[in-house]
């Protein structure tokens, strides 16, 4: 086989419906096993479970990209080679289509070999009928060719291109998409936002909580710079299920500026938008308010974000504390103290008590428990301010501190717990592509009704002068849904052949 | 009425219809297998009244909970029976003038309600907040709009199938078979009851023949397929607005988009030569499989953002 025999028969493959078909199968498939087998991203800790208790199997899925199979490169090599194909199909198909438009219906002497045939005596002279058969053709949506050759008048007509062209937009649509995505992707970014109430957050790379997803035409200047000022966070429960209500961010946004624009209430489906920069509610945890003075002279104070843990099985996240972490490196030696927070200290109590501890909907009368460690914080290596390595330090001193109090640790350091806050986790998400999605997703939904729903019928009409009047002959075909065309070509016979409307009273 | 009447209404109302249901079934069995007139006709009464205990009972379970009764999974299945039955009894009875197919259509509604007084039922209560949007009432009313229309297009290809089969057979058996058939070009309307196709086996004889069957389940998946396609579209809409992203590859995601896909695939299959018939067929009840794994396995055993929709 020579080369070009060679492209010829991928050329030819790649048009076929049957590799169409087998792709979207495949398509199928590969999806199964990423919805199958857990995901980066969605069930990480499933995936680390799995690398501790079979280490081969996970091995070898990750060598397959199995963990992430939308990102593999065997499901990108499935839709890539989908799109080929389809590009492969569609050119041929939409020139076919518009030289479809652009010509006329062909005329067609041998209607009586037609499917659908019916030849019947109208009063109108061979002119006239033709004249009157034409109207109502055009009546019923069918393009009309009148042939001007010799012999008696002749129409051509047909309808249903609308199947085809919907059937085109909506199989280009899919490049849209990926357009899309790719452009949205591309230019946008998305990432967390961690905000205590009263604190102001500013839009720019350096401020996100964690890792920020960045798309690759992105850089720093490319950031908003708008500010968000949380004012309050309020999260509502049924009381007792413990059913979520609500959850409210209240907000004050600044431009890049620092001038006011407005306030908003971000809430769980009802994003704010600033500048395109959506910004989500996604989650909240809790903030005590930590003040430690050593000899009376402050040296650290603020709110301090505390974070939970998965809770374990049949636990759910309200019956958990909140656990947090102080460091004090510029005291020697340098102290580090842990925290784990109650913000309903009836709960603590009844854990005490019972064994169980009770959801935590409300912030009620809260307490913390504390253990301060003493010795070397290596603030070089742990760098993460959630995070305390003990490694180099020993336990020192453990106690409970109550909203309002003040607990003495010794050596002149003492802690106090004026107040308790709650912070505020926003998903900050830049996509420009939205539209994109949104239009093809539109013009998917257009195409797709013509391309199910209409078909294609040609119809020719011929009128012979027979006597005063003339007799009728029309055929025609149906290109899809065949079984309902006998019934609509009867009833276009009787219309074509039937009493026009306009000269009832004549005759 | 107060709240707990309304709810326990709701209750007994969707009771009512799945006793009606199963007797309807039984009604309309009774009828494919010995054709008495007087059996359809009470099992259509009883159809017809399981269809208003089921309305009822979603319209007073809304009341109950004071929103829209679709939060829930055993509320998405009272509304997919609801749907499935008034789909056969308008459209399939209705306009296609079969018959035949009540008891298979029934039987699925009985199965998808008593899984859902079984192991589905919850008190009625406000919607989480992700589930309070605009676009998921859109988004759930599409969904099970389509997956009832998916479910009846697929109850019909198992008829197709069955029918198919055994018009095979007796086709090898009598010498006069041969030819191809067009399925697009089978008959015109079957018309059920007194004048069925001769020659057959009573039991067989009395559903529609196989290109009609055909013809029927490829109408209805049609009809589906846009549907879904808007469903999945509202989905993703909706999770933009809940989540900040229209598609993440959740479990609930990825199912909805195989079960697009497959059913995709049924559509060319149809097109497709060598394809047509009996394996377009199997790829649709492929489909109705991966609806019924998104529909079912994905909120009861797989874990994701959706699952709290339980
Ligand atoms: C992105 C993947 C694809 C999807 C989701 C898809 C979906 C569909 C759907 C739903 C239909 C039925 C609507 C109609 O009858 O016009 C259809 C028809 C069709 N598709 Fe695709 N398609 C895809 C790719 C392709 C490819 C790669 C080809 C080229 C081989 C192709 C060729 C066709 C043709 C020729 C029809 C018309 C069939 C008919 O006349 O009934 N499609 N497609």
């Amino acid at each position: 086989m020579t080369l070009r025999q060679s492209l010829a028969l991928v050329w030819r493959t790649l048009r076929s419906m049957r590799t169409a078909l087998v792709l979207l199968l495949l398509l199928g498939v590969a999806a199964v096993a990423g919805s199958l087998v857990p995901q980066v991203g969605t069930s990480n800790a499933r995936i680390l479970a799995m690398f501790r208790d079979h280490p081969l199997r996970a091995d070898i899925y990750d060598k397959l990209g199995l963990f992430d199979v939308f990102g593999s490169w065997w499901f990108t090599l499935i839709y890539s080679l989908l799109l080929i194909s389809l590009a492969a199909c569609l050119f041929p198909r939409t020139r076919a289509l518009v030289r479809n438009i652009r010509s006329r219906p062909q005329p067609s002497r041998e209607l009586d070999a037609m499917r659908h045939y019916a030849a019947r005596p109208v009063p109108a002279e061979p002119e006239r009928a033709i004249a009157d058969a034409r109207r109502v053709l055009r009546r019923r949506f069918f393009r009309v060719a009148q042939s001007n050759g010799g012999g008696p008048p002749a129409l051509a007509a047909d309808k249903g291109l609308a199947r085809e062209g919907g059937s085109l937009l909506f199989h280009w649509s899919f490049f849209l998409i990926l357009v899309g995505m790719v452009w949205g992707k591309g230019t946008g970014f998305t990432g967390q936002a961690v905000i205590v109430e009263g604190q102001t957050w500013t839009e720019a790379a350096a401020n996100y909580d964690g890792r920020i997803d960045e798309g690759r035409f992105v850089d720093e200047s490319d950031h908003s710079g708008v500010g968000i000022h949380v004012e309050d966070f309020t999260a509502t429960y049924r009381i007792p299920s413990g059913i979520p209500e609500d959850f409210v961010t209240h907000a004050e946004l600044y431009d890049a500026n620092g001038a006011f624009l407005r306030t908003v209430d971000i809430r769980v489906n009802h994003p704010a938008e600033i500048d395109g920069v959506k910004v989500y509610q996604f989650g909240y945890g809790w903030a005590p308010v930590v003040d430690a003075r050593e000899d009376g002279v402050p040296i650290a104070s603020g709110p301090v974000v505390c974070t939970q843990g998965p809770p374990p099985q049949g636990v759910s996240p309200l019956q958990l504390p909140w656990n947090c972490v102080v460091k004090l490196p510029t005291l020697t030696p340098q102290v580090g103290i842990r925290f784990e927070l109650w913000p309903d200290s009836r709960s603590l109590y009844a854990l005490l008590r019972t064994g169980t501890a009770m959801p935590m909907l409300t912030q009620f009368s809260p307490v913390m428990t504390y253990t301060a460690y003493r010795g070397d914080l290596r603030s070089e290596l742990v760098q993460n301010a959630t995070v305390l390595d003990t490694m180099g330090m020993r336990r020192w001193k453990q106690g409970v501190i109550g909203a309002g109090q003040t607990k003495e640790l010794g050596a002149g350091l003492t802690i106090s717990f004026p107040d308790l806050r709650q912070y505020t986790v926003l998903q900050v998400k830049r996509d420009r592509g939205l539209w994109i999605m949104l239009l093809a997703a539109l013009l998917i939904l257009i195409g797709l009704l013509p391309a199910l729903y209409s078909s294609r019928r040609k119809l020719w009409v011929t009128a012979e002068p027979d006597g005063r009047g003339s007799v009728l002959k029309v055929g025609g075909f149906a290109l899809q849904r065949r079984s309902q065309f006998e019934e609509e070509f009867a009833k276009l016979v009787d219309e074509l052949t039937g009493t026009p409307r306009d000269r009832v009273g004549v005759l | 009425m107060s709240t707990e009447q309304w709810s326990r209404l709701s209750t007994d109302a969707f009771n009512v219809a799945l006793f009606a249901y199963i007797a309807g079934m039984i009604g309309y069995f009774y009828y494919l297998a010995f054709r008495g007139q007087l059996a359809w006709r009470a099992a259509r009464v009883a159809a017809f009244l399981g269809l208003s205990a089921n309305a009822l009972s979603v319209v007073s379970r809304g009341v109950a909970a004071g929103r829209v009764p679709w939060g829930n999974m055993y509320e998405y299945s009272s509304l997919l029976a609801l749907l499935v039955v008034t789909g056969y009894l308008f459209v399939v009875e209705g306009v296609f003038k079969v018959r035949v197919l009540g008891g298979f259509v029934l039987a699925f509604s009985v199965l998808t309600m008593a899984i859902a007084v079984m192991f589905l039922y919850v008190g009625p209560g406000p919607l989480v907040p992700a589930l309070n949007s605009y676009w998921i009432k859109i988004h759930v009313v599409a969904a099970i709009t389509g997956s009832s229309l998916f479910a009846l297009g697929s109850i019909v290809t198992i008829l197709y199938l069955a029918k198919d089969r055994r018009e095979r057979r007796t086709a090898a058996m009598t010498p006069i078979a041969g030819g191809s058939v067009d399925l697009e070009d089978a008959p015109p309307h079957f018309e059920s009851g007194a004048d069925e196709p001769v020659g057959e086996a009573t039991r067989w004889g009395i559903l529609p023949s196989a290109a009609v069957l055909d013809r029927v389940a490829y109408r209805t998946i049609a009809f589906a397929f846009p549907i879904w396609t808007f469903a999945v579209i509202a989905g993703a809409i909706w999770a933009e607005q809940a989540w900040g992203r229209y598609w993440g590859w959740d479990p609930k995601e990825t199912w909805s988009f195989i079960t697009w896909v497959v059913f995709a695939g049924y559509l060319h299959a149809r097109a497709t030569s060598g394809w047509r018939g009996r394996r377009a067929a199997v790829i649709a009840l492929v489909g109705f499989a991966s609806l019924l794994v998104t529909y079912y396995a994905v909120n009861l055993w797989i874990v994701g953002l959706h699952s709290y929709a339980r």
